[in-house]
């Protein structure tokens, strides 16, 4: 063991592949997103880009009503959402989890296949599903239950559906190990003491994978804040989120200070509440 | 009450799919399910059309050399901690999470101001280096469990018998971690082909990948050719994780095992 710590003294070929992985990620990942606080402050150029400036004007026209609604509004359908989706990924993870093997497997490969799928592919195909001709209203005026439908696309709905479906893959499969791999003693004891399966779920599971399902609300919580397809294939332009507004700006109307200055807020509100998630996670873990 | 459950949620998450499969099997230029009759003409057309064609082609070689940049790096990190401890590697492990936390929005107008500053708008290059660093966290993470497994033991002997570290790496460490190395490059590929956002404020009018290709069609203008670009997206990604799950244990890589 000694002699195994001992070779393992920062060597110079060490040194310089670390260096390298630094440098890549510093130049392609830290200064893009430095570069883009510096364009906040730039003066907005109707024909070109940017002029060179430190202005705050952008960050001003953020609380003007409009963004401001719009980032209210978008804090509003991911908050939903990521409630939504835990409160239905929840329950089925601890089913796959009682699951034989080879059913756990068929599952897990599913929600992999799910969660690599591309947005806009998930996205249009909800909007097939909810079209008139092809979709639930078109199956639901066959077997008589809607005399006239239309289609349910776009709404606030088709929206926070496709959002939900977009996010229950990633939070089954974030929530699987831990649940996979619960102690089981106590669940069973309140069982064989007749407790009803309701209450085993509110009394015990929620309370024990409470330190899990607070950080995975939040992720999904940051994660919706970025949906971009969703709420324009699927929601009107009134659900439309921040993510849509800011590539709206910078590539519409070619406004890159003004998508940047929002970027950085919605930078800022990221990691409060990453910050936030960390502290809950460090509290409740022992 | 389970079995309920689990067949309103497979259908579900199986449902929009079906639809699109019926849809992309039709004879009509309409969206109609079911469809009334068969043909593949849609899928013809994916086939051959050259716009379509160029589109899957850019699409894939973005995937592959972002899936090895990914992995690379994704290794190059592990394979420092894991050797030396210091509290650079693990800034730069860390470093290597980030992307992963920040909406891809940010990621996107951050790359976007980036390549064109550098004067690399419209290179497909910009999109394959973009891709490669901010998909680096999954090889990460997936690529640590393969170091967490290494023993010190192996390493030892072969350090014993006189290997010098490059000897080790070759000898023992990659081909003990080689599994997880494959899996991270399979996963990024599969999700940097199905990427549309970062992909099309880098340079989406120029470099038009599938994603980017079915979205306008979608927007302006719809064409049953959609669905079959979608079904056959779909095959693609779950065909590559089937592969995957013969090759490595997915369900151990989820954590599932108990001593762990």
């Amino acid at each position: 063991m000694g002699a195994a710590r001992m070779m393992r003294m920062p060597s110079y070929g060490s040194r310089l592949i670390s260096g390298l992985a630094f440098g890549v990620m510093a130049v392609f990942f830290v200064v893009p997103l430095i570069f883009m606080i510096v364009v906040s402050f730039y003066q907005p150029d109707p024909m070109g880009f940017y002029k060179v400036d430190f202005v705050l004007e952008n960050y001003a026209k953020f609380f003007s009503s409009f963004y401001y609604t719009v980032s209210l509004r978008s804090l509003y359908s991911s908050a939903l959402g990521a409630v939504l989706v835990v409160a239905f990924a929840f329950p089925l993870v601890l089913f796959v989890s009682d699951l034989s093997r080879s059913h756990q497997q068929f599952w897990i490969i599913s929600l992999l296949s799910l969660m690599c799928l591309s947005e806009v592919i998930i996205g249009f195909a909800w909007l097939i599903l909810m079209s008139q001709s092809a979709g639930i209203p078109g199956f639901l005026e066959w077997i008589g239950l809607w005399d006239n439908p239309r289609s349910l696309s776009p709404s606030f709905g088709a929206m926070m559906i496709g959002l939900v479906f977009l996010g229950f893959s990633i939070v089954a499969l974030i929530l699987y190990p831990s649940v996979s791999r619960r102690d089981r003693s106590i669940e069973e004891a309140a069982v064989t003491l007749g407790t009803p399966p309701r209450l085993v779920f509110f009394k015990i599971l929620l309370p024990t994978f409470r330190a899990s399902l607070v950080p995975v609300t939040l992720t999904m919580f940051v994660y919706m804040l970025g949906v971009f397809v969703m709420p324009t294939m699927l929601g009107r332009p009134k659900d439309w989120t921040m993510t849509v507004i800011i590539s709206d700006k910078a590539l519409g109307d070619a406004n890159l200070p003004l998508g940047a200055a929002l970027a950085v807020v919605m930078l800022i509100v990221t990691v409060l509440v990453l910050i936030a998630s960390a502290v809950l996670t460090r509290r409740r873990t022992p | 009450m389970r079995t309920l459950y689990f067949w309103i949620i497979g259908t579900l998450l199986i449902a929009p799919f079906v639809v699109v499969l019926g849809v992309s099997v039709g004879a009509s230029s309409n969206i109609a399910f079911p469809p009334e009759s068969l043909s593949i003409i849609w899928y013809r057309e994916l086939l051959t059309e050259p716009e379509w064609l160029a589109a899957i082609g850019r699409s894939l070689l973005i995937a592959v050399v972002a899936g090895l940049i990914a992995t690379v790096l994704a290794l190059a990190i592990n394979y420092v901690l894991w050797r030396t401890k210091t509290g650079f590697a693990k800034a730069t492990f860390a470093l290597g999470l980030g992307p992963f936390l920040l909406p891809p929005i940010i990621l996107a107008l951050g790359a976007s101001l980036f390549w064109a500053q550098v004067g690399w708008y419209g290179r497909m290059e910009a999109t394959i280096i973009s891709h490669g660093v901010f998909f680096v966290t999954l090889p990460l993470v997936i690529i640590a469990r393969g170091f967490a497994a290494l023993t010190d033991e192996v390493v030892e002997a072969a350090q014993m018998m006189g290997a010098t570290p490059a000897q080790v790496f070759r000898t023992v460490v990659f081909p003990l971690v080689a599994p997880y190395v494959f899996t991270g490059f399979a996963l990024v590929a599969i999700i940097s082909v199905n990427e549309y956002l970062i992909a099309n404020m880098i340079s989406g009018f120029v470099v038009e990948t599938l994603p980017i290709k079915i979205f306008n069609n979608v927007r302006y203008g719809y064409s049953p050719v959609v669905a079959a670009a979608s079904i056959f997206f779909v095959a693609l990604t779950v065909t590559i994780l089937l592969i995957l799950s013969r090759i490595t244990d997915l369900v151990a890589l989820f954590g599932t095992s108990k001593d762990t």
